[in-house]
């Protein structure tokens, strides 16, 4: 039986980083009995182990838990938790659609952080109602009138019936439920429409085909029906549709306002498209709900196994994780140095880290990752634009015309006295200044113009080390523009080594060069023979530095109970050969590879 | 069944005061204290006790380490010996080494010592350069220990010391010099240990602080070099990584180590290596820490004998290759990256197989992981 509209909540609980969103959502399947207390796991949304290490949240979920409210009705809420990081901007946004209002979450001793205000105008954006929640009370910390300020002067959200509270104490949740019940609208929708269903997620389960999350905005789905997906075009049968509470219910349907999951049956989630619309096959609409598009990875790396056994394995694992992530995209690379391997896209730096930590803890396999690279448009002489996603496609700079690469609009928030530090860095970081506000008087919000190349070196380790940890970082893609862009080899014993080279601005080759020669003779150990490292650019030598041959590595002292220390201690160094590479007969270690990374300027 | 013992370790962890790198069992114990005497008896008690069951019977070296073993005064070593020597018949065959520091070698030590069946003195000199052996934190001085050696000598033919190349602020010729006086004074055999920090001791927390002076490993190097450059030509020849001598004067007891030989190890934390033709086993403090089959027996055999002078025969590599096939293969990599040498039917280490020996240690131990 469905339930009238008119007692359905659908909200999303939003949040920078850490500041207790999980905690919080765990809190009310608690207090609704949705979950008992002692069932609980720590965060029980979160399901990935990385994601309940890391305090993320990296693919969304829908539960929906009844609560009965004071005015004596019993509601369904749908509690819809997003994805926490800027590489899954869009992601969120597909969430946001299926929400009426959001539990905007700020920390009571942090206050207002650049994904509070990116994840607040996201949610302004859809319309959603905002109930704002001053969160972690019970810290010694918490200086909840502050953060009520800034929420206020910040945001322009008003905050006089702020909710207070503590998801670890459970204070002030019960409040929550009460404001989620009076503030936020009801569903619209026409319950007697054609079927139209916004999907804002979908993920591939090996029993059971493409699972998809789902909201339904007008009519009803029902298992059995045959549904079209308007993006892909796709028809297929809708197999089961159901709730979470949080374990999987299956339902007869789904109706008008309702949240849900859908299964499929269908084989790979690329066929389930993120912000794609559902209709019937039979009588379905043909216009799609707004906001869908097609997602682009920004971020690119060479994943080479460290045992060339291991190709086969490391393609059948990114065949299964790409089961489950549209974003995730890669094709066959081949380094002289590395042997073969994968060119990886990814829609950032945390993606690209949790596929690598995914990569070698689910599938027990050992990676070497190059350093990030981003999607340049080389424009040739002859007319034809070349994407390169790899120093390796660079063509020959004769060929070239021009080189674009991707910029961002960069928006940092600082304490005013950090103004002078953010500037420099990001101009180092070959940043454009666009514009500074001032948010409150504890907050400035600076934005900027910035190559996404910089941003992806140690920009955001940079920043926040300049600014005692304070700054707060969000970023868009803004668009392709022009650079003076040259590749960068790195050569070791006068042989370039493919896996090192990099794209690099021209004013900064020679000082990049310097600093990663400089950087490369630390990480290298020493070997049997003097190994030089050069950088160059073309055939000119930009800088070179020497690794000097290794003149003493043996333990003298070897008597009855040395013998089997001795034994141990070779294990010990073998174990660190292992993670080295050889590349001609040079060993390298993998952080090598990363090295240009933390270049220092 | 095991293969009988050939050698005896006897373990004496006491010492006047500890060196700011030792990371050894031992620690430091007035010579008077009943610790000491109490120790001693029981080492005693024990002797008696592997003798009575015929374990020593086949027993051909005695080394008397520690420690500090001259620390112990002349009344625990008397009754030590003594028991020694009725567990043990010390013959003229048997070569009985005892350790000694320069602050407690004394000449009635000396003689008693003599009296009691020991014919090897090893002892820690380190340095001939006060400052060095103040920054050591040794007990002793450089007169002492030229005292020590010249009081050895009045029964001792066979005298050994110790010299630590690479101490911090240790110059080239603040190294060359304790050579050249090694030679002057006439010992017969002479260990070259170049400073190794290890964990947990005083060296280990000041280089963690800070405030020891950095150690060119390349400087270390050349001393090693060098250690063999100047005693080599006044007789005194390389015939392990660390050890020198003159010929006949090699010592037995470490050589034991180094061959496969069977050893017994008493008192504290001492390893004993027993084994028979399929198995090899370390035991120590009554726990077995180690245990090889036959493959990894033959390569830890090869090993050792890759950081002695004699190196590996070509027979002895064949009979290896029957347990470990690939040995010939790595031995000729081996070569072929300079650190053996092929030389009258045997594999020898190069300078490179001296200095960087852990690498081509690993190898070979890799053939039976």
């Amino acid at each position: 039986m469905s339930t009238d509209p008119k007692y359905i909540r659908n909200f999303s609980i939003i949040a920078h980083i850490d500041h207790g969103k999980s905690t919080l959502s765990d809190r009310i399947l608690e207090m609704t009995g949705t979950i008992s207390a002692r069932n609980m796991k720590e965060q029980v949304l979160d399901s990935m182990d990385i994601e309940r290490e890391r305090g993320i949240t990296i693919k969304s979920q829908a539960v929906r838990v009844d609560y009965t409210a004071e005015d004596g009705h019993t509601y369904q809420f749908n509690l819809i938790d997003t994805p926490g990081h800027v590489d899954f901007t869009y992601e969120v946004s597909r969430s946001l659609a299926a929400c009426e209002g959001a539990v905007l979450v700020v920390d009571a001793t942090q206050g207002v952080e650049a994904q509070t205000v990116a994840n607040a105008m996201m949610a302004m954006n859809a319309g959603l109602e905002i109930i704002p929640l001053i969160n972690k009370v019970d810290l010694p910390a918490a200086e909840p009138e502050r953060v009520r300020a800034e929420i206020e002067d910040g945001l322009a959200i008003p905050a006089d019936d702020a909710v207070i509270a503590s998801g670890k104490t459970g204070a002030g949740v019960g409040d929550l439920l009460e404001s989620v019940v009076y503030n936020i609208a009801p569903p619209e929708g026409s319950a007697t429409s054609a079927l139209r269903a916004l999907i804002f997620d979908s993920y591939f389960d090996p029993y059971r085909g493409v699972v998809a999350l789902i909201r339904v905005v007008d009519g009803s789905i029902r298992r059995g029906e045959r549904i079209h997906m308007i993006a892909t075009g796709i028809d297929t049968l809708v197999e089961e549709v159901g709730v979470r509470r949080p374990a999987e219910t299956p339902m007869p349907d789904l109706s008008v306002g309702e949240v849900g999951y859908l299964v499929t049956g269908l084989k790979e989630v690329s066929n389930v498209k993120v912000g794609d619309t559902i209709t019937t096959v039979q009588g379905g609409v043909r216009e799609a709900l707004p906001g869908y598009r097609e997602v682009k990875p920004m971020v690119y790396t060479g994943l080479f196994p460290l045992d060339g056994d291991q190709y086969e394995p490391l393609k059948e694992a990114l065949e299964k994780l790409s089961l489950n992530d549209p974003a995730l995209v890669w094709e066959p690379e081949k380094s002289h140095a590395l042997g073969f391997g994968f060119r990886v896209g990814f829609l950032g730096l945390l993606h690209m880290e949790v596929i690598k930590e995914r990569l070698e803890r689910e599938f027990g396999l050992e990676l070497l990752a190059t350093a990030p690279s981003v999607e340049y448009h080389v424009f040739k002489a002859s007319g034809e634009m070349l994407s390169i996603h790899s120093p390796q496609e660079m063509p020959d700079p004769g060929e070239v015309l021009r080189i674009e690469e991707p910029y961002l609009k960069a928006k940092v928030l600082i304490p005013p006295d950090y103004v002078g530090a953010v500037m420099d860095l990001t101009v180092s970081r070959r940043g454009t200044f666009k514009t500074m506000d001032y948010l409150s008087a504890t907050t400035v919000e600076l934005l900027w113009e910035i190559p996404l190349s910089e941003l992806i070196m140690d920009y955001f380790d940079k920043l926040k080390s300049n600014t005692k940890g304070y700054a707060s970082l969000d970023y868009e893609f803004d668009g392709y523009k022009a650079s003076q862009l040259v590749k960068l080899d790195i050569l070791l014993s006068g042989k370039p080594i493919d896996a090192l080279s990099f794209i690099v601005h021209k004013d900064k080759a020679y000082d990049r060069g310097k600093v990663l020669t400089e950087k490369l003779k630390g990480i290298i150990p020493r070997q049997m023979f003097e190994v030089p490292i050069q950088a160059a650019i073309g055939g000119r030598v930009l800088a070179r530095e020497t690794v000097k041959a290794k003149r003493k590595d043996v333990l003298a002292k070897c008597y009855g109970g040395d013998i089997t220390r001795k034994r141990k201690l070779l294990e010990k160094q073998k174990a660190g050969k292992k993670r080295m590479k050889n590349i001609g007969s040079v060993e390298v270690p993998q952080e090598a590879f990363m090295a240009i990374l933390k270049v220092d300027e | 069944m095991h293969d009988p013992y050939k050698a005896l370790y006897l373990h004496l962890p006491f010492c006047k005061k500890r060196c700011a790198y030792c990371d050894f069992e031992t620690r430091a114990v007035p010579q008077d204290s009943p610790v000491i005497s109490d120790y001693v008896e029981a080492m005693v008690m024990d002797l008696r006790r592997e003798a009575r069951e015929g374990r020593l019977a086949e027993v051909e070296t005695v080394y008397l380490g520690g420690g500090t073993p001259s620390h112990i005064g002349p009344a625990n070593l008397s009754s030590l010996l003594y028991a020694l020597s009725v567990s043990v018949p010390l013959t003229s065959q048997v070569e009985c080494s005892m350790e000694a520091n320069p602050e407690s070698l004394t000449e009635p030590l000396v003689r008693d010592m003599w009296a009691l069946g020991v014919n090897r003195i090893s002892l820690g000199v380190q340095s001939f350069s006060d400052p060095l052996l103040e920054k050591l934190g040794r007990a002793h001085s450089a007169d002492d220990a030229r005292r020590a050696v010249v009081a050895a000598q009045t029964r001792f033919d066979n005298v050994s010391i110790d010299l630590m190349c690479g101490i911090p602020t240790q110059s080239f010729e603040d190294f060359h010099e304790s050579l050249k006086e090694a030679l002057g004074l006439g010992v017969r055999h002479v260990s070259v240990y170049p400073l190794t920090i290890e964990e947990g001791t005083p060296f280990a927390r000041r280089q963690a602080r800070g405030t020891l002076e950095e150690v060119d490993q390349d400087l270390q190097a050349l001393m090693m070099q060098m250690a063999a450059s100047t005693l080599e030509p006044a007789g005194l020849v390389r015939y392990e990584v660390a050890s020198y001598a003159a010929p006949g004067y090699e010592c037995r007891h470490n050589q034991a180590y180094w061959t496969g030989r069977p050893y017994r190890g008493l008192g504290r934390s001492a390893v004993t290596m027993t084994q028979n033709a399929s198995k090899r086993m370390r035991i120590q403090d009554g726990e077995v820490i180690e245990e090889l089959d036959r493959r990894q027996m033959a390569a830890e055999d090869l090993m050792l004998a890759l950081r002695m002078t004699r190196g590996v025969g070509v027979e002895a590599l064949r009979e290896a290759a029957l347990l470990l096939p690939d040995a010939p293969l790595v031995f000729r990599e081996l070569v072929q990256k300079g650190f053996l040498e092929q030389r009258e039917g045997r594999y020898r280490p190069t300078l490179a197989g001296w200095l960087c020996g852990n690498e081509m240690y690993g190898r070979v131990l890799d053939l039976a992981p």
